[in-house]
């Protein structure tokens, strides 16, 4: 595409109606997802350059617990929580606001095992044996804090950095910002475990402000990964490929006297690149040709690990294709929600997930894959030292776990802490906003500089607020 | 309380400030260099200088310092006391310490107290000298164009032929300083389309196409503009931007998303003030203030739905930050949506560009600090509610003792869950509770109003059935609702309730804002740099006022931002760009104006006009400019020089947007259902876009996929996106599947279908390109003229891969949560699997959100674990916990294929039980074989979105169909006599409801057959579906030009 580009841009919109004559060029690029960064590189927009600095990781498989995992039966050891069980929280606490008011509940105890793991002597409780296996990839961050105190606004929050909608989710940053590496394939995908709808549906997955290009696409674990991926019943690739052609013939007749609208050459753009996706997303999560070793690695030869292993092993299948950001999502439909029974609803959840991230990360490690794919477990919160219903646990925002394994992430550590009951973090508190900035710093993007223009504000994914953690 | 510095004038100059020799003053200045300078710009101008103004302040220049930032002035000269850059410093304060990683050595804090004391002597050469003035604003920030008062030019003279208006003039005086040619004008054809999507949102009518085509008159087009300003369909297109506007949805938008039920009322206000050009100005004051302008009138009340737009979040214990959010949520789209600046930015800090102060922001804030949410008015007329209390207080005399019974036996635990509720909530708000309304402070009014909310729905949701145990509890429970039951008919049906808001009270709760240095309570007011004072603001009636006075503010007519704003956003949705690019941002980040005097000219003009939206429209529509056509060459030099088209040398193509594409798609393949305004319904219904339903979390897939926003936030642009999976929804999506089919079935050759799609004939070439394809297509397949479709002998037949499958019945009442279903059929074969035979549903077989309540009495099939042939009825509603529950209710009385049968189901949501009774008709011996089933299905069967379906569910699921004959089938709410059932139909009083097949389909109700089934093997059916197809997804169908 030629291009003669007479002014510089005064505005971010003025680029995006200017570069490549009109704004076509503009949703042509977006559509193939070329990342910002190269578009500038081709000399059009340069005051639209993304700031980078060298990445440590290239592609992000987030893994979403979501309901909210119990960080004080899993990652972060508490004696103390046992000693004191059955007492009021000790009056030197703070009583926080929680979600279903148990602040004056008694203390639970925390029946699992704990062990100290691999060289560097993680805590990890008997419910995570496997990932246990790879404590020293591990950096354990155990002074996570988030604004929202129920499942609505803490599940937004951890995917978009506000507790309310109508913003673009951590994956349409990464995707804005870097683009994909498969032009056939979405940026941005996401997988659940069940038909469960994630709290706050589809939108956490959004794009927010931004344009659609950038949203997650949800792909199924089994049958067709894409809605409406499929030609409709009874219409054959051949009649498919005969529509499409005829479609090109009257867009370029119509088009032809229209030259100068370039958006028109996108849409027909569009249609190819669905064509293609037809064909390419299909293999993509084909899993028939993976071996039984492999298969059994992650668990999908036993009922209880079989639907999150697959997920786990298309996760890695996805990032191979150059899809950027998977984000995996355990106990869709907030299963992770332990108010009451956490021992049984826990236990539960944990074998389902335990092998089969273990598996992912044995396996992005042979293969190569660790050191430039980050991997992120957690929730959208932990849960309450106090009790619930006498068994369960209620939400706990002010201070909980996430991991990070691989994309260059030093392991074997942990960062932060929570107090000695696990409910306030107290050293290196890292709120969501820090966490995203933090992510963000790990792909090789300033968060400072990584901005959206939306209705005459600079937007930056952690609102202003974030700082990246130094010690990552 | 520290007073700011916005209401100083300070003027600073270059003059030190003390001494009076010049050696006194060289000696400062040397002082000034040597000392203190190097301190400032080490310690300070890191984040707080030219790049960064932490907390809004800078310090590289003394008129900063003076001015200070939020916190007010950070240095008196002479006065170090009273100085906080030396409290600051000397780390005095535990929360005021600067620089806030390590204190400086004291001889540096020394020489910065010395040099306060000395007055803060500060040389600076005339280049870097700052005014500051009034407020702290500078003289570029007031003279910013947005805050000049409106001017009052002049059309320039234009020169030749081309300007027809003086919009025009303006346009034309603007191409000549460039060295623009404008368009010619588009064809008739071009602009008859621009104008019905862009007035109607639809394409025109066969009528309108043969009146117009060929008309090059001036006077014809003017016809024609008027004709579709007159239209009811103008104001369901023009409510679609103000709805964006407003981020109006029918949903809470959190993650239980709940159902609005009572704030459509609100988007037929607005689609009919624009029908009825209601003036602008009065449009927005009873937005604003429809409750203190006119509270009895509920036409002027529902307005204040604006108000209730936030989302909101039904069990968020923490109110007082839920109700901060709320408030924050209309500050901002206030400030976005009349006055067109991002007050949002300032709520934190001063606006880092515009002219707005933290303190504006609470100022604006203010005047909805006393809004309350209300859920006890109702949109009815004085008269209107004295009938109904009249009937209720028959309805309760008469019910009086048996309700005191029913309330004996259950308070004491509907009391029980409503403590529960009560104790989520802290001890503050407990406390809060407790107290009697009077005792309540306004805020604490408005925050008990939102705990108590949760308290009233917990007792709505109480279920007696449930939480009574002992057998006796439940049988007088049963006796005693059967007694209530008696009066029903005494009892006044509800009135429409409000979705609105009022003021808690005369009197306001105080608005405060923290600051760095403590909180600071301010007065309703506008924008300092405007109107420096507070506004006099005289209580309404039991209300304080408040927003009328904001509402008579932005209606001034001379309000220079607000009648911007207005004429602005008009002219985008006309152009697709405004004259200000950035329509809910004239700030210094927006785009300045390409025409300022233009826009001036246009706004004065509006207010002249008495606030005429659709005078305005006229203007714009009859200029030359708006009828330039889009084509240009690729060589045109403007192209180059202004790609965005700024300056108005063409008209700018664009993707026509969700709603239009959806509206269009129905509207070509001839379904599209104009009924106008109530209750939202289901997007894949057939209903224009504007009445579909808008949930947050679950938007309709079509209009998602083509951009429509969600409703979080004010959207003043739409994006314009091409995605590959917005292609394969286009291309392989059930729905734009069946509109191509319905388009091809209503054409027989390639030239109708190019008239029915795109309104005129195919080219040549389109004509050789088509008939290549069903050549193509055709050959080989050994296809004959297509022959009639094929109807079955029989009456009432139902057949999968017929145009027979089901049958719609369009638009019939809903039966509600207690009804009969009656039917005499005859069931030919059972699911070879565990489908069900439907024999009447209102549902689509989802089962996880309230669109999809609804029910389906079927017959099961071979594998079913209910057994085959088993007469079953599904409900999907709310359970007793107000879950969404989902139950199949299997009568285990058996249907004879082969046989015709007499077949009735009684649903009751209210007994929780389904009567079911069967009768083979072919078999006289056969007795009557009755059955009846428990349920646990509470309420709201009615509630989803599917339509009433014979033959199988609301939505095509090929397992689900009916094979065989109904003959006749009723759907009566509540229950029939006893006497009245029968399987002689031809008896059956007419009801709301009534399918007779020998009496053939009527209005409203519509057979559906498969597309695919009905092209089945039908080589031409099939290539003309597919080119009705692509010529649906042409870019010439899907842009304007």
């Amino acid at each position: 595409m030629s291009c003669q580009r007479f002014d510089q841009p005064s505005s971010r919109r003025e680029f995006l109606q200017n570069a490549g004559c009109g704004f076509g060029a503009v949703a042509l690029s977006a559509l193939m997802q070329q990342p910002l960064l190269a578009s500038a590189g081709a000399g059009s927009g340069s005051s639209f350059k993304i700031p980078q600095h060298k990445p440590r990781a290239k592609n992000v498989i987030f893994l979403f617990m979501e309901g909210g995992p119990s960080h004080l039966d899993t990652f972060d050891y508490k004696p103390l929580l046992n000693e004191l069980a059955g007492q009021r929280l000790p009056e030197s606490f703070k009583r926080p606001i929680t979600a279903m008011g148990e602040a004056n509940s008694p203390l639970l105890e925390c029946k699992r095992t704990w062990k100290q793991r691999g060289q560097s002597g993680l805590w990890i409780s008997d419910w995570f044996e496997h990932v246990a296996a790879h404590a020293d990839d591990l950096a354990v961050i155990r002074s996570c804090a988030s604004s929202g105190i129920n499942h609505a606004g803490g599940v937004c929050s951890m995917n978009t950095g506000s507790v309310f909608g109508g913003r673009p989710s951590l994956g349409s940053w990464v995707s804005y910002g870097l683009g994909t590496e498969n032009e056939n394939l979405p940026a941005f995908v996401v997988i659940k475990d069940s038909e469960g709808t994630v709290v706050n549906g589809v939108r956490n997955w959004g794009a927010g402000f931004m344009p659609a290009t950038y949203q997650g696409v949800e792909f199924n674990g089994e049958g067709v990964p894409i809605k409406h991926l499929d030609n409709p019943k009874g219409v054959s690739a051949q009649r498919q490929r005969e529509k499409l052609d005829l479609l090109g013939a009257i867009n370029s007749e119509f088009d032809s006297t229209r030259t100068e609208n370039t958006e028109l050459e996108a849409r027909i753009r569009g249609y190819e690149l669905a064509y293609r996706m037809q064909a390419e997303a299909p293999q993509a999560v084909d899993l028939s040709k993976e071996s039984e070793a492999t298969r059994s690695l992650y668990g999908m030869d036993r009922e209880e690990t079989a639907v999150f292993g697959r997920n786990c092993l298309l996760a890695r299948r996805l990032i191979e294709n150059g899809v950027r950001f998977v984000q995996l999502y355990s106990g869709a439909g907030s299963k992770w929600d332990s108010h009451a029974g956490i021992e049984k609803a826990h236990g539960k959840l944990c074998q389902s997930v335990d092998k089969p991230i273990a598996g992912l990360l044995s396996d992005l490690k042979a293969r190569g894959l660790l050191e430039e794919t980050l991997v992120i477990w957690g929730g959208e919160f932990g849960r309450t030292p106090m009790s619930e219903a006498g068994d369960g646990r209620d939400h706990n925002p002010t201070g909980f776990t996430m991991w990070m394994a691989g994309g260059g992430v030093p392991g074997g550590r942990t960062i932060g802490s929570t107090d000695e009951l696990g409910l306030y973090a107290v050293e290196d508190r890292l709120h969501v906003h820090d966490l995203h900035s933090s992510i963000l710093h790990l792909l090789g993007l300033d968060h400072t500089k990584l901005i959206y223009s939306h209705k005459g504000r600079p937007e930056r994914i952690d609102q202003n607020e974030g700082h990246v953690l130094a010690k990552i | 309380m520290k007073t700011l510095a916005p209401f100083l004038l300070l003027l600073v100059s270059a003059v030190p400030h003390y001494g009076a020799g010049e050696d006194a003053g060289r000696a400062a200045s040397t002082f000034f260099e040597n000392e203190v300078r190097p301190i400032l710009a080490n310690r300070c101008f890191e984040c707080h200088g030219e790049k960064k103004q932490k907390g809004g302040l800078r310090v590289d220049q003394l008129a900063f310092l003076k001015t200070g930032g939020d916190t007010g002035p950070a240095l008196v000269p002479g006065k170090p006391e009273e100085s906080p850059l030396i409290e600051a410093v000397r780390y005095g304060k535990q929360d005021f310490q600067m620089p806030p990683k390590e204190k400086l050595p004291e001889k540096e804090v020394a020489v910065l107290e010395k040099w306060v004391k000395l007055g803060a002597p500060w040389p600076e050469s005339n280049a870097s000298k700052v005014v500051m003035m009034e407020g702290g604003f500078t003289p570029e920030q007031r003279n910013f164009w947005c805050f000049q008062p409106l001017s009052n030019p002049l059309p320039p003279k234009a020169q030749g032929e081309w300007a027809l208006t003086n919009i025009d003039r303006f346009v034309a005086a603007k191409h000549a300083e460039l060295g623009f040619k404008p368009s010619r004008r588009a064809d008739t054809h071009e602009l008859l389309r621009r104008l019905t999507f862009d007035l109607h949102g639809l394409p025109p009518t066969e009528a309108q196409l043969q009146a117009f085509a060929g008309e090059q008159s001036p006077a014809s087009y003017e016809r024609f503009v008027d004709e579709l300003l007159a239209s009811p369909r103008y104001g369901e297109r023009w409510a679609q931007h103000w709805i964006d506007l407003v981020r109006y949805a029918e949903s809470d938008g959190y993650n239980a998303d709940e159902y609005r039920p009572a704030v459509w009322p609100y988007r037929d206000w607005v689609i009919e003030s624009l029908n009825a050009d209601k003036p602008y100005d009065r449009f927005v004051r009873e937005q604003l203030a429809g409750d203190e302008i006119e509270p009895g009138n509920p036409n002027v009340l529902i307005a204040t739905s604006y108000l209730r737009n936030p989302i909101y979040e039904w069990n968020q214990v923490d109110v007082r930050s839920q109700w901060d959010i709320i408030l924050t949520d209309i500050t901002d789209t206030t400030g976005e949506l009349f006055l067109g600046l991002s007050f949002g930015c300032a709520r934190c800090h001063n606006h880092k560009f515009d002219p707005i102060l933290q303190k504006d922001y609470f100022r604006l804030r203010a005047f909805f600090a006393p809004v309350q949410w209300r859920d006890d008015l109702k949109l009815a007329t004085d008269s209107e509610k004295e009938e109904h209390a009249r009937k209720q207080a028959e309805w309760e005399a008469a019910t009086a003792d048996v309700r005191a019974k029913l309330d004996a036996l259950l308070e004491p635990m509907i009391g029980k869950s409503v403590a529960r509720a009560t104790r989520r909530f802290n001890d503050e708000f407990q406390v809060m509770m407790r107290k009697e309304e009077v005792e309540r402070d306004p805020l604490e009014r408005q925050l008990s109003n939102l705990c108590m909310r949760q308290l009233t729905r917990a007792r709505r949701t109480f279920d007696p059935v449930k939480s009574l145990k002992s057998d006796a509890d439940k049988a007088r429970y049963a006796e005693l609702s059967e007694e209530l039951k008696k009066h029903e008919h005494l009892k006044p049906g509800p009135l429409m309730e409000a979705f609105v808001a009022t003021d808690v009270g005369p009197q306001a709760p105080p608005t405060r804002f923290k600051t760095r240095k403590g909180e600071q309570e301010v007065a309703p007011g506008f924008l300092t740099l405007l109107e420096p004072g507070d506004p006099a603001i005289p209580p309404v009636g039991n209300s304080t006022g408040r927003r009328t006075a904001l509402a008579n503010w932005i209606t001034r007519p001379d309000n220079q931002l607000s009648t911007r704003v207005i004429v602005n956003r008009v002219w985008q949705y006309h152009f697709g760009r405004g004259l200000v690019a950035t329509s809910s941002d004239f700030g210094k980040l927006g785009e300045p104006p390409s025409h300022p005097e233009l826009l001036d000219w246009l706004a004065r003009r509006f207010v002249a006009d008495g606030w005429s939206l659709k005078k305005l429209h006229k203007a714009i529509l009859m200029s030359a400019t708006y009828q330039q056509t889009s084509r240009t060459s690729a060589d045109d030099p403007a192209l180059k020089s202004d790609p965005g088209n700024k300056y108005l040398w063409r008209f700018s193509p664009r993707r026509l947007d969700a709603e239009q594409v959806r509206d269009a798609m129905l509207f070509t393949s001839g379904e599209l259902d104009f009924t106008a305004g109530g209750p939202a319904v289901d997007g894949n219904l057939l209903r224009r876009s504007v009445y579909t339903i808008k949930k947050r979390n679950s938007q309709n897939e079509l209009l998602r996929s083509l951009d429509a926003p969600a409703g979080f936030s004010s959207t003043s642009e739409r994006q314009s996106t091409t995605t590959p999976t917005q292609a394969l929804f286009l291309l392989n999506g059930d729905w734009p599947l069946n509109r191509a089919r319905k388009v091809a079935s209503r054409v027989k050759s390639v030239d109708e279908a190019w008239n029915a799609v795109l309104g005129r004939p195919p080219t040549a070439g389109e004509r050789s390109n088509a008939a290549a394809f069903l050549d193509k297509r055709l050959a080989g397949s050994g296809w004959r003229e297509p022959s009639p479709v094929e109807r079955s002998s029989e009456a009432g037949a139902f057949h999968e891969k017929t145009e027979h499958e089901r049958l719609l019945a369009n638009n019939a009442p809903k039966e509600g949560d207690d009804f009969t279903v009656e039917a005499v059929l005859r069931l030919d074969s059972v699911d070879a699997a565990a489908g069900v035979r439907t024999i009447a549903s209102r549902w689509s077989g989802g089962k996880d959100s309230i669109e999809a309540f609804g029910w389906s009495l079927g017959v099961t099939g071979e594998k079913s674990r209910f057994k085959p042939r088993n007469l079953i009825m599904q409900l999907v509603g709310e359970d007793e916990n107000s879950n969404i529950g989902f139950e199949i209710v299997a009568s285990n009385l058996r249907i004879v294929p082969g046989h015709r049968h007499h077949v009735v189901a009684v649903v009751s949501c209210s007994e929780r039980c389904v009567r079911f009774s069967v009768r083979d008709l072919d078999d006289p011996s056969e007795e009557i074989q009755k059955a009846e089933v428990p349920h646990a299905i509470r309420s709201k069967l009615g509630a989803g979105v599917s339509g009433l379906t014979l033959g199988g569910l609301g939505k095509r699921t090929t397992n689900q169909l009916w094979d065989g004959l109904i003959e006749a089938l009723r759907v009566v709410p509540g229950d029939i006599a006893e006497a009245d059932v029968s399987a002689d139909f031809r008896a059956w009083k007419a009801g709301p409801v009534q399918w007779i097949a020998t009496a053939g389909e009527g209005a409203g109700w519509e057979w559906n057959g498969d597309g695919k089934g009905a092209e089945g093997g039908d080589a031409f059916r099939q290539a003309m579906n597919d080119i009705c197809q692509v010529l649906l997804n042409s870019n010439e169908f899907l842009y304007l030009h």
